[in-house]
């Protein structure tokens, strides 16, 4: 009687901590089903529509997430470098290449949360695409570091993991037929401080 | 040895009936998270304001930010509306380098979206409503609709945002200011 009260229990107990923990886990990764790759680049043009995924959706509840809508833009996250390394926020990163059609763009180094990187300065970590400056072929060279840097320089701060969110706005990229030949720009480790 | 064979089987068959319901936990557990969570935009948004009132999204307006994770260089409004009380207008007066909209609905699934390119002469004026509304509207169109566009949402409740692009500091104010100006009211009709 009590062998067989003692399995039930057992049964209950892998049932009810095994679905609920594999939940947790599956919203807490951030590597999602339906992200689409692009180099370094990760994006979910998927997230906050009514054709979303379960996972999605229960992300986006979960975490109170209002997605950006076809219209408006599509957001592009990088969380390694062109090595295969996690970016680190005490790391120097150039971000070079040309970048896809779109009335403008914003980058911005963020934390875990994906919200901009705190600053000790009275300079946000984010640029855009109307305050930089162009190589003759029209692509952009980014230096993202602790220390001022000549050209464009992204200002990033702190230690721990970092993530770069590429933002275009009023872009065809945003249709999903658009997204198919679009090429982002590398993201190249330059450096650390030790 | 017989007896130990025979509990051990009992042991590994609850172990696969308790792995069988797992999976069963985990597609439930999935599919009501959206149902019950107190976490979702429209339930934050409920604890800062009421329906038919424009709440800044961004932190700039003080304290946490309501919404996560907007641009930095984008300000953010929201404004809850029921469409079963009726129809509501969006108006913002005033010209941004950058501004979208987005209509979700209850549950934060973005059903509508458009910017600034898509509005007469750059100013937003949008009005939402249900397809029964939209049908009693086109009987015959009120004069001050001309020139609003008409967001048709097969819904009841849901949330207006708007974004604006903040190139730089020098815009903050006038930015904020297209924001204060900005009005969500129920439209009677």
């Amino acid at each position: 009687m009590l062998k067989n009260a003692f399995l039930t229990l057992l049964s209950l107990a892998i049932a009810i901590v095994g679905g609920g923990g594999s939940v947790w886990y599956a919203l807490k990764v951030q590597d999602g089903v339906g992200a689409i790759r692009i180099g370094q680049w990760r994006a979910f043009p998927d997230i906050g529509t009514p054709s979303a995924d379960p996972y999605s959706k229960a992300r986006v509840a979960r975490e109170g997430v209002l997605a950006l809508g076809r219209a408006e833009g599509l957001s592009f996250v990088a969380e390694r470098d062109a090595g295969g390394a996690e970016l680190k926020r005490e790391c120097t990163y150039t971000i070079e290449g040309g970048f896809p059609t779109a009335r403008f763009w914003t980058l911005y180094a963020a934390d875990q949360s994906l919200g901009v990187v705190e600053t000790s300065r009275p300079r946000l970590a984010a640029l855009q695409s109307y305050g930089v400056v162009r190589q003759p072929d029209n692509s952009v060279i980014i230096s993202a570091g602790h220390r001022p840097m000549p050209g464009n320089w992204l200002l990033t701060d702190g230690f721990g993991r970092m993530y770069f969110v590429l933002t275009f706005y009023d872009t065809p990229i945003a249709s999903s037929t658009g997204l198919s030949d679009v090429s982002l720009p590398r993201i190249v480790k330059v450096g650390c401080d030790a | 040895m017989r007896s130990l064979y025979a509990a051990m089987r009992r042991v590994f068959h609850a172990v696969l009936l308790g792995l069988l319901g797992a999976g069963i936990v985990h597609i439930v557990v999935l599919f009501l998270v959206p149902e019950f969570s107190e976490r979702d935009a429209w339930s934050r948004l409920s604890m800062a304001s009421d329906l038919y009132k424009m709440t800044r999204l961004d932190a700039e307006a003080g304290g946490a930010p309501v919404v996560k994770s907007v641009d930095p260089l984008f300000y953010a409004t929201a404004c809850r509306f029921d469409l079963g009380e009726g129809m509501v207008r969006i108006k913002a007066p005033g010209h941004v380098p950058f501004w979208s909209v987005s209509v979700y609905d209850r549950s934060g699934h973005n059903i509508y979206s458009f910017n600034d390119h898509t509005a007469t002469g750059g100013v937003l004026d949008a009005v939402v409503l249900t397809p029964a509304q939209m049908i009693d509207v086109r009987k015959e169109l009120p004069e001050e609709l001309q020139g609003a566009i008409f967001v048709e949402a097969p819904i009841e409740e849901g949330i207006f945002v708007i974004r604006a692009f903040v190139p730089d500091d020098s815009w903050k104010p006038s930015v904020s200011r297209f924001f204060e100006q900005s009005s969500c009211e129920l439209q009677d009709f």
